[in-house]
């Protein structure tokens, strides 16, 4: 297995898998962006985009043809890539600059490519942030690649998603049409929400080059609460916990233990502490208080070790008892099975270790059944790619998918933007 | 039969009649009329047939019915919108969801709610009142406006300053595209695999389907919710406490400003007890956990009287709060007691611009010689101007109507936006070029007709159309936000 750190290099195993790359551009500016899409449909080649390069191993492998027309039966199965198009890597990473802060209006405006971490440290002197924290997954991420493959830490529960920060967006299609949509007001309905179409498409659609995001107060203070609990005992404590008034930011479940961080004023905060005593006390949990330090590595845990596979899994929030049931009857003695979940909203991450691909794709095929049956879904994120020979990642596409397809042609009609790497063979 | 000859094929007035029964077809003229316009009365049009489905399968029927005839069609709610979006086709059939009214499912456990697209916004956070949740978009219309139309026009409300839009709030919906074809767009559980096409629904005004169910995230009612109401002597003052109350980092749940005029009119229908000689009232709410709302209160308070605010009264009994809420809601209502008709503008600007703004929209006024009363969510920058005028008057109204697109387009060329919830319609879709340039219309229009390719999905809203707004010559022509200052050309 390639190491973290080769993976994000230049030209990344996961982002190259299959697809042979002639080109990789490297746009400073949205003309050179553009540029960039353009020259690459002249030449006749497909476009990959990468940003920090810690999630590429999240598509599906290429498939040949340039739409799932071509290709034949669009089953979105991994195959072979014959008559596959050469492919223009561009690499966003160059389109770094903060293009304007307005303090007073809690917004700002990104190129792309901006590393989170140096966006973030130059919101902090005005006392304000992009309110998502997701994994670094090993590496360095990317405002937009964040977007792009709608990656979220634990406290999206206490902040909504990024996509429901993102509230303007400038994105170059296949034929250097350059699409804004939004605007940089965070009320705002004129016009089709295209920032929605563009967040999560993991770059199928277009090449993300500008985003304009609302901010947040930086919290005035914070406190960290550990409850060990098993996971049908958290299950039913969380779900207590929705229905009482104590805010939270976080919830999180991790192997044998809920955490749970509260944001907000100095003042008010340990009386929030003592609500949430009270209430683990009535389900017979004990919690401690814990240092703040211990969120990076229950954020990292999501992401596994190098090598490891992960599976995200997306239920009800009170089905958090039953994901982890119905991957305890999953698991052999071959793999090796830890869940990380973002317990309040439902998302679970469980990562696999040990045994063959075959071995890995039965325990994820097991639970993938189990997850249906309670109304949820599952996709494989990293994997080795021999996985992908016994399993689609995407699983079974919704009632949507066709409605999704005549989406890409309409965007993206020569199929150009990573073909074959989305769910439902897109 | 239809008595306005051949607007639609006699086959497809049978077969509609078959689909939906006796009770669910109205072809009378004289009842038809009663749905020629929306809230946007200004706009009329008498639909051909009017629809009245009762599930999805009658609305699948109905809309199948209509792609075989090529029939274009309008979906309606409960007809409260402000931009026109359900103003009928003359030659379309409009499908009215009022019937399908009906809650689904409620999850209380997972905090859920699926409801019918004719449920009002109110009755769902009625349904759920006993287990301490609600629904919290909330427009002034919430008694009355259907979520199917909360989510055609991505509703915002007095409280979306905290807890955003009705983008923010809708799970799932099923769908019933123009083919008549039902899609399940999101899902009850986050992040269902593939595109997030109920965020392009959602404030889509019914231009990309008809939605015949809704999932909905409901939220726990906070522990506790303060609210005062300040005076201050004008505007500007009122809007330097907003600003003040932001940069303390404080993120209350509503901030609601009114003028003089504004502030006449309201207490004058609804005695809500506003001082009517003040310049201008600014109404803050704060929720959330009790002590911190708490301090966060004397903050605010502290903020206000540092602005310069004359006076400051605390509305903290239950009836006292509903009494200034009430007296906010009706502001546009209450306009008739100043004139006898209004126009009520959405524009939307970066708070920060607020000073600037209100004195152009007076500058604009004078010259119009017209009088406007300014409402508006100040936490977020979305002013409702309403301008006031007689249609009795020869030529009023057409100076009424300049005013208010002017006022819009003013928003614009501060980096702001031409709505911030009631809608792009038939009122601003040619206004739609001041903020978005070529390629972006175009690629919206393509995105449309992924849903709905012969554009039979009520059509001419939203997007410009030669047919209505007359053609624009091609050439390079400056994005409008560039002219602005706000974005540069590559």
């Amino acid at each position: 297995m390639p190491s973290r750190s080769e993976a994000a290099g230049p030209n990344p195993p996961d982002l190259a898998a299959g697809a042979d790359v002639v080109t990789v551009a490297r746009p400073t500016d949205l003309a050179g962006a553009r540029d960039a899409v353009v020259t690459a449909g002249t030449a006749g080649t497909s476009v990959l985009i990468r940003g920090g390069g810690t999630k590429l191993g999240w598509w599906a492998r290429p498939r040949g043809g340039s739409s799932p027309v071509e290709a034949g039966p669009s089953s979105g199965r991994a195959s072979s890539v014959d008559n596959q198009r050469p492919s223009t890597v561009i690499d966003t990473r160059g389109l770094d600059q903060l293009i304007h802060h307005e303090p007073g209006d809690m917004t700002a405006t990104v190129q792309a490519g901006m590393r989170l971490d140096l966006l973030q440290a130059a919101l902090a002197p005005a006392g304000q942030w992009l309110a998502i924290d997701p994994p670094r997954r090993g590496g360095v991420v990317t405002v937009g690649g964040v977007f792009a493959a709608n990656d979220a830490g634990p406290r999206r529960f206490g902040y909504g998603g990024v996509r429901d920060l993102v509230i303007g967006s400038t994105t170059v299609l296949a034929d250097g049409a350059v699409s804004r949509s939004g605007g940089t007001v965070i009320k705002n309905v004129a016009g089709y929400d295209l920032n929605k179409l563009w967040c999560g498409s993991l770059g199928t659609l277009g090449l993300v080059v500008e985003l304009t995001v609302r901010l947040h107060p930086l919290p005035e203070a914070t406190k960290t609460v550990r409850i060990p609990a098993a996971a049908a005992s958290a299950s039913s404590f969380v779900t207590d916990l929705l229905a009482s008034p104590v805010e939270c930011v976080a919830v999180e479940w991790s192997g044998d233990a809920l955490v749970i961080q509260l944001e907000g004023r100095a003042a008010g905060l340990d009386a929030r502490l003592d609500q949430l005593a009270r209430l683990a006390g009535e389900h017979g949990l004990e919690p401690e208080l814990v240092d703040d330090d211990v969120w990076p590595a229950l954020r990292e845990a999501h992401g596994g070790a190098p090598g490891a596979t992960v599976v995200r899994a997306s239920t009800l929030p009170s089905q958090l008892g039953a994901v982890s049931d119905a991957l305890a009857a999953a698991a052999g003695t071959d793999v090796s099975v830890t869940l990380h979940s973002h317990a309040g909203l439902g998302l679970h991450d469980a990562v696999l270790t040990g045994g063959d691909a075959s071995t890995q794709a039965a325990v994820i095929g097991t639970l993938r059944t189990a997850v249906e049956a309670l109304g949820g879904h599952v996709v494989v994120r990293d994997r080795p790619p021999e996985l992908d020979d016994h399993l689609d990642p995407w699983g079974v596409p919704g009632s949507a998918i066709e409605l999704m397809r005549s989406v890409k042609r309409a965007v993206d009609p020569e199929w150009r933007f990573a073909p074959g790497r989305f769910v439902g063979g897109i | 039969m239809v008595d306005d000859a051949d607007a639609v094929p006699t086959e497809l007035q049978s077969e509609l009649a078959e689909i939906l029964g006796p009770e669910g077809l109205i072809t009378e003229r004289s009842q038809r009329r009663t749905y020629e316009s929306d809230g946007l009365t200004a706009y009329r049009a008498v639909p051909a047939l009017v629809a009245l489905p009762v599930s999805t399968e009658q609305v699948s029927g109905v809309m199948r019915a209509c792609a075989r005839h090529g029939v274009p069609l309008v979906p309606r709610g409960a007809g409260t919108g402000l931009s026109g979006g359900a103003l009928p086709h003359p030659d379309g059939v409009l499908i009215v969801l009022s019937r399908m009214r009906r809650i689904v499912d409620v999850d209380v456990l997972n905090q859920r709610i699926t409801v019918e697209p004719g449920v009002t916004n109110a009755a769902v956070s009625r349904a759920v009142a006993p287990h301490q949740l609600y629904y919290a978009p909330d427009p002034s219309s919430q008694i009355v406006c259907s979520i199917g139309g909360n989510v055609a026009e991505n509703s915002g409300g007095a409280h979306c300053l905290k807890y955003g839009f009705t983008t923010h709030h809708v799970l799932g919906c099923e769908l019933v595209l123009p083919d008549g074809q039902v899609v399940q767009v999101g899902a009850a559980t986050l992040d269902p695999p593939g595109y997030d096409l109920r965020g392009v629904l959602v404030g889509s005004e019914g231009t990309l389907g008809v939605v015949t169910q809704v999932t909905l995230r409901l939220l726990r009612r906070p522990e506790s919710v303060r609210t005062l109401v300040a005076d201050f002597t004008d505007p500007a003052s009122a809007g330097t406490a907003v600003s003040a109350i932001v940069a303390a980092g404080v993120v209350p749940a509503a901030v609601e400003m009114m003028d003089n005029l504004a502030i006449q009119a309201c207490e004058s229908d609804a005695a809500a007890g506003f001082d009517v000689n003040a310049g201008a009232a600014l109404i803050v709410e704060l929720d959330g956990p009790e002590a911190e709302c708490d301090a966060s209160f004397a903050e605010v308070v502290a903020l206000c009287q540092e602005s310069g605010a004359t006076a400051i009264r605390i509305a903290d009994q239950p009836d006292e709060r509903a009494r200034v809420w009430q007296g906010r809601k009706a502001a546009f209502a209450a306009m008739g007691r100043l004139a006898p008709d209004y126009l009520v503008q959405d524009g939307v600007i970066p708070r920060t611009r607020l000073g600037e703004c209100l004195a152009r929209i007076a500058e604009l006024a004078a010259d119009a010689e017209l009088r406007v009363a300014n409402v508006f969510h100040a936490g977020d920058g979305n002013l409702h101007p309403l301008v006031l005028f007689d249609s009795s008057r020869p030529g009023e109204t057409e100076r009424a109507e300049a005013l208010s697109t002017a006022i819009a387009e003013l928003c614009v060329s501060f980096g702001g936006s031409l709505s911030g919830e009631h809608g792009i319609g038939a009122d601003k879709a040619c206004s739609m070029p001041k903020m978005f340039g070529a390629e972006d219309l175009a690629i919206m229009d393509r995105v449309r007709a992924a849903f709905d390719p012969d554009g039979r999905c009520n059509p001419d809203k939203v997007l410009p159309t030669p047919r209505l707004c007359g053609e624009r010559p091609g050439r390079y022509r400056p994005h409008p936000l560039e002219t602005a200052g706000v974005i540069e050309r590559w």
